[in-house]
């Protein structure tokens, strides 16, 4: 035996070269990278979930251009939300489904059966931060065509828009920064709420319907704010904004590019403020929520 | 008959029990169903609000619409068959179908009536919510119908059940053929879910969508039922559908029932 | 200083009880039964540096959770306990970089990848230098003898190479501390032995301190020298196998080789004959009566040879779990 090879070094990480961050960054890129060759060995299946993805948001647009914009000009009264003001907003709700499905979705929906099969275990058991290891394992490449659905279905939706002849809307560099980062305010709020959903299963020990409640909440934020209005609406707005803020996720990105009646209100602006604050406040409690339901982990025998 | 009756009621106490032990989960579930339908109802709402005062889309006034969609809700109560396919998939996969090779038990009889005590546990437990919402929503139901239409209803209701099952089933024996029938399922889903009518109202499609989604078997899921509720087929109509609906069951069935068979000889074939 | 340090360290679980009957699970809505199971009870113990400890125990006695407990995997009800001066449900990311744990049933690595793909990302969690990294790994890649196995995907190895893959995985940070929840599970004899070997040898070249939880009586005794004996929660034994049948077994066996004519004249009366091939008898007999048997036997027969021994370990492992398994059926 090679003698001279056995060593028990004591200090390694202080002479690591990289910083923590960046070392992060890498395991992100190795974890996206893993997914992907994972992927390539099978084939069809990805190619399938890509086509049936794309199939299910022409449907879902189909429903729009068919049966709903058949039968009115806007969504509401005196909303501002036409058509193309309205597709806007419909690729602004997939870019922000994309990105949470592919980085957040088959994470989320896999710790329930990690926790089940007592797997967590090993996300325990490493010295990167736990939270950040069960988020970001895998990554759902095929999600990410509802990005590029999104994207087409923006940039036609844009084009009409903002080259209309009566009222074209205004855009300019600051409101694509903008739109760019009131869409990664709305990614941090739905990921803070889906890992919670999924820190329940470590409390509950199981959580089948994680997925289904998630479908359930977010569904609210498919549709313009301004739908959601007397007796029962207004306080549904207001639990849906302040309480569960699913309603700004999409709104309020979605207002700063198609710009209804609605965006010039105080409200909106407010709101404004508000978007950040939201995503803050629910990382943190997200973060809290993980970091309390590990000590009763129980970490089941197989 | 008689050891099949104590297997059933076997199935539906344990189902039942089930139901009961996982109690917020359940009671929860069932009213969160409900949620889509509310956005839905709220997006009418506005939709209706543009058009003014007594507008009518394809016939459908705001009332009707909404009781359309809660009626929706009924009708796939009894029609969505959750893991159905994937179960038979999954057992033709792992190989655990072959016990009714040699066992006097038949897969699909026997799948039918588990299917059958889960839904009667479900409904047990679930007519609580449903009732809630139905009579949150009492203002919205302005005319009842009658009692051959309420036979009617339950009529198709229960044809819809039928039909929801064999279909599902057909896809699970899919597998007998390609291992990975999920894509396939996914596919289906898909297609239920916008040309069952859950959505909403398919007679609301242009043409020439309006009059493809009619030879469908899928709009007997939700979309038929509601209908007959509604009382927007009648007479000749009703009856009509009614038999073409029983026809859609019946053509499943035996095709359900051929392609265990053949899945099964297929299967056999390769010797284990 | 010892690595280990283990304080009146105690877990429970609270249960909920499914109810019986329909009616029941109708009463379980609103109030639900449950009982306190003590996986854990008060266990103290000490483990000094390069000690290779073995916990011995029935199933669901109690080995798994304490490794579980030491690796910070979950929340202890009361005690206290310190690995290498940290304690381990802090869970500090500078103690996770120090030891590892092994569980037999369960893997870590991906399923459809290599395991190379895999020990890469370990090599980015753990942190490990890229020189120090390949040296570990082609260390143990010879130790282990899976160096043409890290291209295959994982699912296509044997489950005895699995085991070898998560065992290299988790030691390519090179632990100090290893805990190993039955690492030999469900394996062949063959794979057994090699994966004690492997065990033995690394000990021995890295002096790491190893505690292995595991029913099987041939890893204890093919590699450890201290066994902690682990029933209901709690400790019954801390000592050398030897040791254990001093403790346990009240008995001895007696082997006699009785000359040519001789028949034995009822030798049930002094305990138990186990076996009777004549000329040869074997008896089991309580020690306190050894001597005075021997006198008898010895003045009523003509014997030619006589053996005196211990039982075998197994036997007494055994009788000892048998024993205090009974009152678990509550």
């Amino acid at each position: 035996m090679r003698k001279s090879q056995i060593r028990n070094p004591k200090h390694r990480t202080e002479n690591c070269p990289l910083s923590p961050r960046l070392n992060y960054f890498r395991i992100f890129l190795t974890f996206a990278r893993n997914s992907i060759v994972r992927d390539m060995t099978f084939r069809a299946n990805f190619l399938i979930d890509c086509l049936s993805t794309i199939t299910w948001s022409l449907m879902d647009l189909g429903f729009y251009i068919f049966v709903v914009f058949r039968q009115t000009s806007q969504i509401g009264r005196d909303t501002g939300w036409g058509e193309w003001e309205f597709y806007t907003f419909l690729a602004t709700t997939k870019l922000i489904n994309g990105l949470v499905q592919a980085f957040f979705m088959p994470n989320c929906e896999e710790v329930s059966e990690l926790v089940r099969s007592g797997n967590f275990d090993f996300a325990l058991l490493k010295p990167i931060d736990t939270q950040f290891l069960v988020s970001l394992r895998k990554i759902d490449w095929p999600a990410l065509s509802h990005i590029g659905v999104g994207g087409i279905l923006l940039s036609i939706s844009l084009w009409h828009i903002t080259q209309r002849e009566i009222d074209p809307a205004q855009l300019t560099l600051l409101t694509g920064v903008a739109y760019i980062f009131y869409i990664l305010c709305g990614v941090a709020i739905l990921y803070s709420l889906m890992i919670s959903l999924a820190a329940t299963s470590i409390w509950l020990g199981r959580n089948e319907s994680l997925y289904d409640f998630w479908f359930y909440i977010t569904n609210f934020s498919r549709y313009p704010m301004e739908i959601y209005s007397g007796d029962v609406g207004t306080p549904l707005r207001w639990i849906c904004t302040f309480i569960i803020p699913v309603l700004i996720v999409v709104n309020v990105p979605a207002r700063i590019l198609a710009q209804p009646l609605a965006a010039e209100t105080p409200e909106a602006r407010f709101l404004l403020f508000f978007t950040p604050a939201a995503a803050v406040a629910c990382l943190a409690i997200s973060r809290w929520v993980f970091y309390r339901a590990l000590r009763s982990y129980r970490s089941a025998s197989s | 008959m008689l050891p099949r009756i104590t297997a059933w009621w076997t199935i539906l106490r344990i189902s039942l029990q089930e139901r009961l032990v996982y109690r917020g989960d359940f009671a929860l579930g069932t009213l969160m169903r409900f949620l889509p339908i509310v956005t839905q109802i709220f997006l009418w709402f506005a939709i209706f609000a543009n058009l003014g005062t007594g507008a009518r889309i394809t016939n459908y006034t705001y009332e009707e619409l909404v009781v359309y969609l809660l009626l929706t809700m009924v009708a796939r109560a009894f029609s969505s068959m959750p893991g159905l396919a994937s179960t038979i998939a999954r057992q033709i996969r792992t190989g655990d179908i072959k016990k009714y090779l040699t066992q006097p038990v038949d897969l699909l009889g026997f799948m039918f009536l588990s299917r059958m005590a889960h839904k009667l546990a479900y409904y047990i437990v679930a007519i609580g919510p449903f009732a809630l919402v139905f009579f949150l929503c009492r203002g919205y139901f302005i005319h009842l119908p009658d009692a051959p239409q309420a036979a009617a209803f339950a009529a198709s209701l229960i044809l819809s059940f039928l039909l929801g099952f064999y279909l599902e089933a057909c896809i699970g024996m899919v597998g007998f053929w390609f291992l990975e029938v999920t894509s396939l399922l996914f596919v289906y889903m898909l297609f239920s879910f916008f040309l069952s009518g859950h959505m909403f109202p398919l007679d609301m499609l242009p043409q020439p969508f309006g009059t493809i989604v009619q030879f469908t078997p899928l709009q007997y899921l939700a979309f038929f039922p509601a209908q007959v509720f509604l009382g927007k087929v009648q007479g000749w109509d009703l009856a009509m559908g009614l038999l073409i609906e029983l026809e859609w069951v019946v053509l499943f069935m035996l095709l359900s029932r051929v392609l265990f068979l053949r899945g099964l000889k297929r299967y056999s074939g390769y010797g284990g | 200083m010892p690595v280990i340090e283990i304080e009146n360290l105690s877990k429970s679980y609270r249960v909920y009880q499914k109810q019986e009957g329909l009616l029941a699970s109708v009463t379980g809505l609103f109030r639900r039964e449950h009982k306190d199971v003590h996986a854990v009870r008060e266990v103290n113990l000490t483990v000094e540096k390069g000690e290779f400890v073995a916990f011995l125990g029935p199933n669901g006695a109690g080995k798994t959770t304490t490794l579980k407990l030491l690796s910070g995997i979950i929340y202890p009800s009361g005690g206290t306990a310190r690995v290498m001066g940290h304690v381990p449900w802090e869970r500090e990311i500078a103690y996770r970089r120090r030891f590892a744990l092994v569980m037999g049933q369960k893997n870590q690595l991906w399923w459809d990848l290599p395991a190379l793909e895999s020990f890469r990302l370990h090599q980015q969690i753990y942190r490990i230098e890229p020189q120090q990294y390949q040296e570990t790994l082609d260390e143990l890649s010879e130790l282990l003898d899976i160096g043409r196995l890290l291209r295959q995907p994982v699912r296509d190895l044997s489950l005895g190479e699995r085991m070898k893959m998560e065992l290299a995985a988790a030691l390519l940070h090179s632990p100090d501390v290893l805990f190993l929840d039955e690492p030999t599970i469900g394996l062949d004899v063959v794979a057994q032995h090699r994966i004690q070997q492997f065990l033995k040898k690394y000990q021995a070249q890295r002096q790491v301190t190893i505690l292995l939880s595991s029913h099987y009586m041939k890893d204890v005794a093919a590699l450890c020298q201290r066994v902690v004996i682990i029933t209901h929660g709690e400790i019954k034994f801390d000592g050398s196998l030897s040791g254990i049948v001093d403790r346990f077994s009240g008995q001895k066996l007696i082997t006699l080789q009785l000359a040519g004519d001789e028949t034995p004249k009822n030798l049930a009366r002094f305990g138990q004959v186990i076996e009777e091939q004549l000329p040869k008898v074997k008896l089991r007999i309580d020690k306190a009566n050894v001597p005075a048997a021997l006198t008898e036997i010895l003045a009523q027969h003509t014997v030619e040879d006589i053996v005196v021994e211990d039982p075998p370990l197994e036997e007494v492992i055994a009788d000892l779990f048998s024993q205090v398994q009974t009152p678990v059926a509550t």
